[in-house]
């Protein structure tokens, strides 16, 4: 075992750093592992803003945010964790201005805040459209200044359980190469989302699902996995994110037709409604022929330079260097894109996992605050309010709990398992496999899903499971090895899509992100408003259901 | 499209350096990362490199490209590929070279910690709620705050190639982050520890910084402004720092650079004496004016004005380091050039008013 802590974040992006302070300040010993440097994690990639209502554009209060929340999450969001959410969100923000966040300000010199998609008010406190980047600077400073423990570039690939208890990490050190086993009290997972499932994706290629597949390896329950939100705005070919603050500060999308053509989807929010809703109206654009090339256009233009030069600059120096195209003069081409796992690791409001010592916080989670679909915003206020309680909660536990064991013969398991797929000479490259399950799964597990679609991958997933045991990594060295790393990501993610199948399958109705207009187009309360939770058994998911916390919120029909 | 490069790699097992030439298959949009993908899945997967998130605000694939660095994320190969140029790409410069294209960072963030990089409010209790401070007040660190930490900057720096212990542009922009920063009352601190030996004044004013910055951070600019602010907070014992007084006193009082008194100014006499034989070569040559009497430019009264207006307009601090402006939120309409504007001929679509609504929205 190489070291010792009481509480292990895995992960450092915002919500990894934010439960890693917080578990510090409970004074506990705290060290974070992450596959790439903390401020590199796409967390910073964020860009429209973070919801809480502080009401500095509008009157707004708490219970506005958990309904715009609940409504939002087409009634799948657990109405419990998203009132916590929404009460302790305005401090969470006052928190991190504090700390030195260099939001963007109101004429009162108080943080600003715009309007976003399928908000009532104005509630998404911003800094320019850089917000993630600013968030993720402003954590990692606290972090320099508490001067916590950081394994920088170690991969953490397996979970250490020992009786019933999360005990550590097995992870592989990229800089010097080797299985490093970390003891810990309490483990965090904080390893964001899956978005390299599919092609076009806003995601990072750091987001691969680690922590997801890690926990369900290790017995813990996936919830809502069919839950994968696609974000209207995204640049072809690859999914680079333009953000909602563009919708926020008044844009357009138009279709070929010139037509702002949210009036037939969304005819009161217009490009102000909630995400799935826009994507499919693309979608639909798109599919009927009214687009342009694959995209609709995103249209900026009237704002003003003035305007876009103040509040959307890192969208314009995106769209000048992805797209070619300056949005002062020119429409911005756009499509639906990969964004968001709503589902995820099963956690309760303290971001207690089933198996004791194992907390989740941020993407990695689904506690449910976002439950079918995430409100765009809401993403960086989980990082930071459920990291925060995970901290608080792993580092309390941690601190009246003592003993850490990692035998060493779990460690040997594992450099066995490594060795087999170093060792092998003869087969496939991993990057096919990859390439396939993301083009397969942006086609068939999209936007709008068929039956027939869907079975249709769940085989091919197999079978690329199947091709996937015979990989081969060029590189068998020991420094930076990333073919080995990616190499096991890419089997994260192939468990990962067929507990998405599974749960997609299940759910036989159109609710949030799952959109299955061609057999079950309708919300059906009576028989889905439940979450689809699946675990893994006998190397295959095995799915289940959970009842969904309501507490002041009764289902009504949702339009925009 | 084919796109041939080369790449320098490293085995740091072997030690051993090679120029490898790939050749590859790619689609017109692909960016120089986009072809390393490319080279490591199908010609060769030990080719080392870091990446993430491909959209410029990772800060993770900071390497050189024909000696100078770049984002591989952001670099678009299309016109590279047409001029028939083929590439150089090696690790970035000033951090030792892990693997291929993978330097080691700790140097990088050894600076950046030493610059005490987090906000320090002192005593200042902002209350329940959040500090009250006015957009323009912001704005002083905008352009600092847009730093990706990408080391782009670092690996340019010529200070640092010949002091591996100066500070450097990141270091430096960080600091003026805070030092700007309305919020923050270490101000003064700040400013005696980053004037000190391999501090501001060890900057040689290269711009390379500045040049190579793939987020429009202008490091340079902010070495400026925290120069600036160091002698308006009377932070001058340093000898840089005592050279920019000189100039700033030469030029109100005669409109010229009085170079006689220039090194005694900036060494300080005794140090001074020791240059007196160069100094008489030079004035033997007519390189240096007679001191006395001082040579007074023709128009000094200009420099005068000049001096108060900067003095009257409190533009004697980091506000008034205006020399170089390439923040992204300022970058040149370089469409407007060419008589482009916005719903200007073939641009598409035009937005249609929606019904009931008056033809309002285009103009």
């Amino acid at each position: 075992m190489e070291a010792k802590h009481d509480v292990l974040v895995v992960g450092a992006g915002c919500a990894g750093m934010r439960a890693a302070i917080e578990a510090f300040d409970a004074g506990a010993d705290v060290a974070m592992i992450s596959k790439i440097h903390p401020v590199r994690s796409h967390s910073g990639a964020a860009e429209g803003g973070i919801n809480a209502a502080l009401g500095n554009a509008s009157e707004d209060d708490p219970e506005k945010h958990a309904f715009d929340t609940v409504k939002g999450s087409d009634y799948l969001g657990d109405q419990d964790a998203i009132e916590i959410l929404c009460q302790e969100a305005p401090d969470d923000v006052y928190q991190l201005e504090h700390w030195g966040a260099v939001f963007s300000r109101t004429a009162d010199g108080r943080i600003a805040q715009r309007p976003f998609g399928a908000a009532g008010e104005p509630r998404t406190a911003y800094a320019a459209d850089i917000t993630g980047h600013v968030l993720i600077h402003v954590l990692y400073e606290q972090v320099m200044k508490r001067d916590i423990k950081t394994y920088e570039e170690f991969f953490a690939w397996k979970l250490v359980i020992d009786e019933d208890r999360c005990q550590g990490v097995i992870s592989w050190d990229l800089l010097d190469g080797g299985l490093k086993s970390i003891g810990a009290k309490t483990v965090i997972l904080a390893t964001g989302g899956a978005g390299r499932l599919y092609t076009g994706t806003t995601n990072a290629y750091a987001c691969t699902g680690d922590g997801m597949t890690m926990a369900l390896r290790a017995g813990v329950a996936l919830k809502d996995m069919e839950m994968m939100q696609f974000h209207p705005t995204t640049l072809a070919p690859t999914g680079v994110l333009i953000t909602e603050g563009c919708r926020g500060e008044g844009a357009y999308l138009l279709n070929a037709q010139s037509e702002r053509f949210l009036i037939r989807y969304a005819p009161n929010a217009m490009e102000l409604a909630s995400r799935d809703v826009i994507s499919r109206a693309e979608q639909t654009e798109i599919d009927e022929g009214r687009g342009i090339d694959g995209n609709v256009m995103l249209d900026l233009r009237h704002l003003g330079a003035e305007r876009i030069l103040e509040r959307l600059h890192g969208t314009r120096e995106l769209s000048m260097t992805f797209a070619g195209v300056d949005p002062i003069f020119e429409p911005i081409p756009v499509r639906p894109g990969a964004h968001y796992h709503m589902g995820g690791v099963d956690t309760d409001v303290w971001g207690r996992t089933s198996l004791e010592g194992l907390y989740a916080a941020g993407e990695v989670a689904c506690v449910s605050v976002h439950g079918a679909n995430r409100l765009g915003g809401n993403a960086l206020m989980e990082t930071i309010t459920y990291g925060k309680r995970a901290g608080a909660h792993a580092a309390d536990w941690a601190l009246s709990n003592t003993t850490i064991t990692v035998r060493p013969s779990v460690e040997q398991d594992a450099e066995r398992e490594l060795k087999e797929l170093l060792d092998r000479t003869d087969g496939e490259r991993p990057w096919q496999i990859r390439d396939e399950l993301a083009e397969t799964m942006h086609v068939n597990f999209g936007v709008f899903r068929r039956e027939e679609q869907m079975l249709a991958q769940g085989d091919l997933v197999q079978k690329l499971r199947e091709r996937y045991e015979r990989v081969v990594v060029d590189d068998k060295g020991d420094v930076f090895n990333t073919d080995l790393t990616q190499a096991l990501e890419l089997g994260f993610l192939l468990e990962l899509a067929e507990c998405m199948i599974v749960s997609g399958l299940a759910r036989k109705e159109s609710r949030g992100a799952h959109a299955r207009p061609y057999d079950y187009p309708d919300r059906d309360d009576e028989s889905y408003l439940k979450h689809t939770v699946v675990t893994w058994e006998d190397e295959a998911p095995r799915l289940d259901w959970k009842p969904v916390t309501m507490t002041k919120w009764e289902p009504e029909e949702r339009k925009y | 499209m084919r796109v041939p490069l080369k790449i320098w790699r490293y085995d740091p097992v072997a030690g051993q350096k090679k120029l490898v030439e790939y050749e590859v298959d790619a689609p017109e949009w692909v960016t120089l990362l986009d072809v390393l993908d490319l080279i490591k899945d199908k010609v060769d997967g030990t080719l080392a490199y870091r990446k993430s998130c491909r959209m410029m605000i990772c800060g993770s694939c900071g390497m050189r490209m024909d000696g100078a660095a770049v984002l591989a994320c952001k670099t678009r190969m299309y016109d590279i590929v047409q001029s028939g140029h083929v590439p150089v790409i090696s690790a970035m410069g000033n951090l030792p070279v892990v693997k291929d294209l993978v330097v080691d960072m700790e140097p990088f963030w050894g600076k950046i910690r030493a610059v005490q990089p987090w906000l320090d409010s002192g005593y200042s209790d902002p209350g329940a709620k959040e500090h009250v401070v006015s957009q323009e007040q912001m704005d002083v660190i905008h352009k600092e705050s847009l730093c990706i930490m990408c080391g782009c900057c670092v690996s340019e720096c010529n200070s640092m190639e010949a002091d591996p212990d100066f500070l450097g542009p990141a270091a430096l922009a960080k600091g003026m982050r805070f030092v700007g920063d309305a919020r923050d009352k270490a101000d003064v601190e700040r400013l005696q520890s980053y004037s000190e030996e391999h501090g501001i004044w060890d900057c040689t004013r290269c711009y390379f910084c500045q040049e190579r910055c793939p987020k429009g951070v202008d490091p340079r600019d902010a070495i400026a402004k925290l120069g600036a602010q160091a002698m308006e907070k009377g932070i001058d014992s340093d000898m840089g720092a005592k050279h920019a007084k000189w100039f700033v006193t030469s030029a109100k009082t005669t409109g010229w650079l009085r170079e006689t008194e220039l090194v005694p100014k900036t060494q300080g006499v005794v140090s001074a004496i020791t240059e007196v034989g160069f100094a008489m070569q030079l004035f033997k040559r007519g390189k240096v004016p007679p001191p006395v009497p001082p040579h007074v430019a023709e128009n000094v009264g200009e420099a005068r004005a000049l001096y108060d207006l900067v003095k009257q307009q409190g533009r004697d601090g980091a506000a008034g380091i205006v020399q170089v402006e390439h923040a992204l939120s300022r970058v040149e309409f370089e469409h407007e050039q060419e008589g482009q504007e916005p719903y200007g001929e073939g641009s598409f679509p035009r937005p249609q008013p929606l019904p009931g609504e008056a033809e309002e929205i285009v103009e």
